[in-house]
């Protein structure tokens, strides 16, 4: 299995804040990831260093198992806000990046995707809509016919209609390719759609990952009696709990054998599962010192 | 590359040469008429009649030679304040094309953009550089013969072009300024990311560095020589020499300075003014004098252009060290 993302105790460090740290991570080629975190969680600071625009303070990061300045021409990066020459029109920024990418450049696909979207080629992006510039960016990105694309929080500035074309683009330009997507959010229901791979961060650190089928797989959501802190048989470990007077639920990771028939099995949804994550690393973050 | 970056600074670039023009429209005129004038007064012949030697002999011919001299100097003053100007414009270039070259990117975001792609940080970094450089140089070589010509005649009619304001606008230190500002510009925009932190910082750093070499640097470049003459004899320092004097004085017998800033004797023809007489400074009293000679000029040029091509190119390399890791 080729990997096109690969980090190994990954950390970058911006003063004494880590905004990223210890980060392990196996992206495998041909995936469309979702990572997925809130803000500040370190997702911007990982993109960044995937496409050699960051370098790390510690631990490393391959893209293709080579270092990602050296594969800059085999990877599509769209920033977030999707930064542009505000005074070129769409179709110099085209130009531009036939001129930047002299190894390979579409540029008959870039203008036909813009034409497709009934973006105008003589006037300055800056004057756009914004769902109108991220599609520019996206592309010019998918103009380099990129290996790898990665997109931070393409979306989020626009509105759910932009939203929803966006994604669609997007993946209609990468179903017929072989390309692999990282793409980051802090909403999951954008991604929840379209993604077959996940990755949770929060506060800096990985929380999750895997491949979305795997994951559902392996989590479950148990209802029994109210349960206290011992182990339940055929489970490896209790992600997050919440107990009402009488009954117990549970999100759990599962173990090997068939869980004690005393709780009831429900499977779970993604959504589910990134939340349950997402709290339980919240629950475990030093708090104020705020006197009883 | 090259493409982009006349893309991107071709507004900059064509609204240049429009100032420029317009300064070329004031200066050509005004330029012209210093340059009859000194011909018609007939300056040139009576100053390569007075040679380049930093004594001559007290004539009717030589205080006939300075009168003139003063007389178009009294009649084109106010061009002195317009060569000021002159001074001014390197640091533009700084401020205006060095500052917002790399720190504009980042302000924009658009360096996650252009970095992004299959060409090199570096390789952008060498041709953006390079060709707002070469432009830069164009610009600067022009603008230096254009004053060079200009300021001729009121320099050859004063003080010489070694002394200050004269030197700084003339031969080829006007170029190397010029590159200094617009590394200092790039370099600022690679360490501050943010245009006007960036425009200022190249603003004072060019003239806090400019004005420590031409202050505490420049009369250092060689030793200056001194000369001492006697008021009683015909001996007189040369108008036209374009020796650059740094002090002067009068000294007693015993060789101290005791009349700063003042020479004594011989009188012009219109007669001594009230200024000291010999007797204030006692018997023996000699004119004394420290001087940079005027024929070092192209030696001085070369020895500050050094100086600024050097810390030009220090401000490039750390600017370029820098954006191998910035992001």
């Amino acid at each position: 299995m080729e990997l096109a993302v690969q980090t190994r105790a990954l950390g970058k460090r911006y003063g004494r804040t880590w905004a990223l740290q210890d980060c392990a991570l196996d992206v495998p080629a041909g995936r469309i990831a979702a990572l997925v975190g809130p803000n500040g969680a370190g997702k911007t600071t990982l993109l960044h260093l995937a496409v050699g625009l960051l370098r790390p303070d510690a631990g490393e990061v391959r893209v293709f198992g080579r270092d990602p300045r050296s594969v800059l021409p085999d990877i599509g990066f769209v920033a977030q806000d999707t930064p542009l020459y505000r005074d070129f029109t769409a179709a110099e920024l085209v130009t531009m990046g036939g001129k930047l990418n002299r190894r390979r450049w579409d540029a008959a696909l870039a203008r036909e995707r813009l034409a497709m979207l009934g973006i105008p080629p003589d006037r300055p992006v800056g004057k756009l809509s914004g769902g109108q510039r991220a599609q520019v960016a996206l592309a010019l990105a998918l103009a380099k016919r990129p290996r790898l694309l990665l997109l931070d929080e393409p979306i989020a500035s626009l509105d759910p209609l932009a939203r929803r074309e966006f994604m669609q683009a997007l993946m209609g330009a990468v179903a017929e390719s072989e390309t692999t997507v990282l793409l980051s959010s802090h909403l999951l229901a954008d991604l929840e759609r379209s993604c077959d791979y996940l990755i949770v961060l929060q506060q800096s650190r990985v929380q999750l990952t895997g491949a979305v089928d795997e994951l559902l797989d392996t989590h479950r959501t148990l209802v029994g009696p109210r349960a206290g802190s011992e182990s339940i048989a055929g489970v490896a470990k209790v992600v997050r709990a919440s107990h009402t007077e009488r009954q117990s639920t549970l999100l759990v990771r599962r173990g090997d054998g068939p869980v004690d028939p005393l709780w009831t099995e429900h499977e779970v949804t993604l959504e589910d599962l990134v939340l349950a994550y997402l709290a339980e690393a919240t629950a475990t973050r030093v708090e104020w010192e705020v006197p009883a | 590359m090259i493409w982009l970056t006349w893309r991107q600074h071709r507004r900059q670039a064509l609204f240049t040469l429009g100032a420029l023009a317009v300064l070329a429209a004031i200066m050509v005129p005004t330029g012209l008429a210093m340059h009859t004038k000194y011909d018609s007064l007939g300056l040139p012949a009576c100053r390569e009649a007075l040679g380049s030697a930093s004594m001559i002999t007290q004539t009717e011919a030589v205080s006939r030679c300075e009168s003139l001299g003063h007389q178009f100097q009294q009649e084109f003053s106010g061009m002195v304040f317009v060569a000021v100007l002159f001074v001014v414009l390197p640091v533009l270039v700084g401020v205006f094309f060095g500052a917002p070259l790399v720190s504009r990117e980042f302000e924009q975001g658009t360096h996650r953009l252009v970095w992004t792609q299959g060409v090199s940080r570096l390789q952008w970094a060498l041709a953006k550089f390079g060709l707002v450089g070469a432009i830069t140089v164009v610009l600067a070589v022009g603008y230096a013969l254009g004053v060079s010509w200009w300021f001729r005649p009121l320099v050859s009619a004063s003080t010489g072009r070694l002394t200050y304001l004269s030197f700084d606008v003339q031969g080829v230190v006007p170029v190397a300024y010029t590159l200094f500002a617009l590394a200092l510009g790039i370099f600022a925009g690679t360490y501050w990311r943010k245009v006007l932190p960036a425009m200022g910082i190249s603003l004072v750093g060019f003239a806090a560095v400019r004005v420590a070499i031409e202050v505490l640097a420049r009369p250092r470049y060689l030793p200056a020589r001194t000369l001492s003459f006697s008021p009683a004899g015909d001996q007189t320092p040369n108008p036209a020499s374009g020796d650059w004097v740094m002090s002067e004085g009068v000294r007693n017998a015993a060789g101290e300075l005791v009349l700063p800033n003042a020479r004594i004797g011989p009188c012009p023809p219109s007669g001594c003014g009230a200024g000291p007489g010999p007797g204030e400074a006692g018997a023996g009293a000699y004119n004394w004098m420290e001087f940079q000679p005027g024929d070092r000029f192209w030696t001085f040029q070369a020895i500050e252009t050094g100086i600024f091509a050097l810390l030009a190119a220090a401000l490039v390399y750390f600017a370029l060290r820098r954006l191998r890791t910035i992001a």
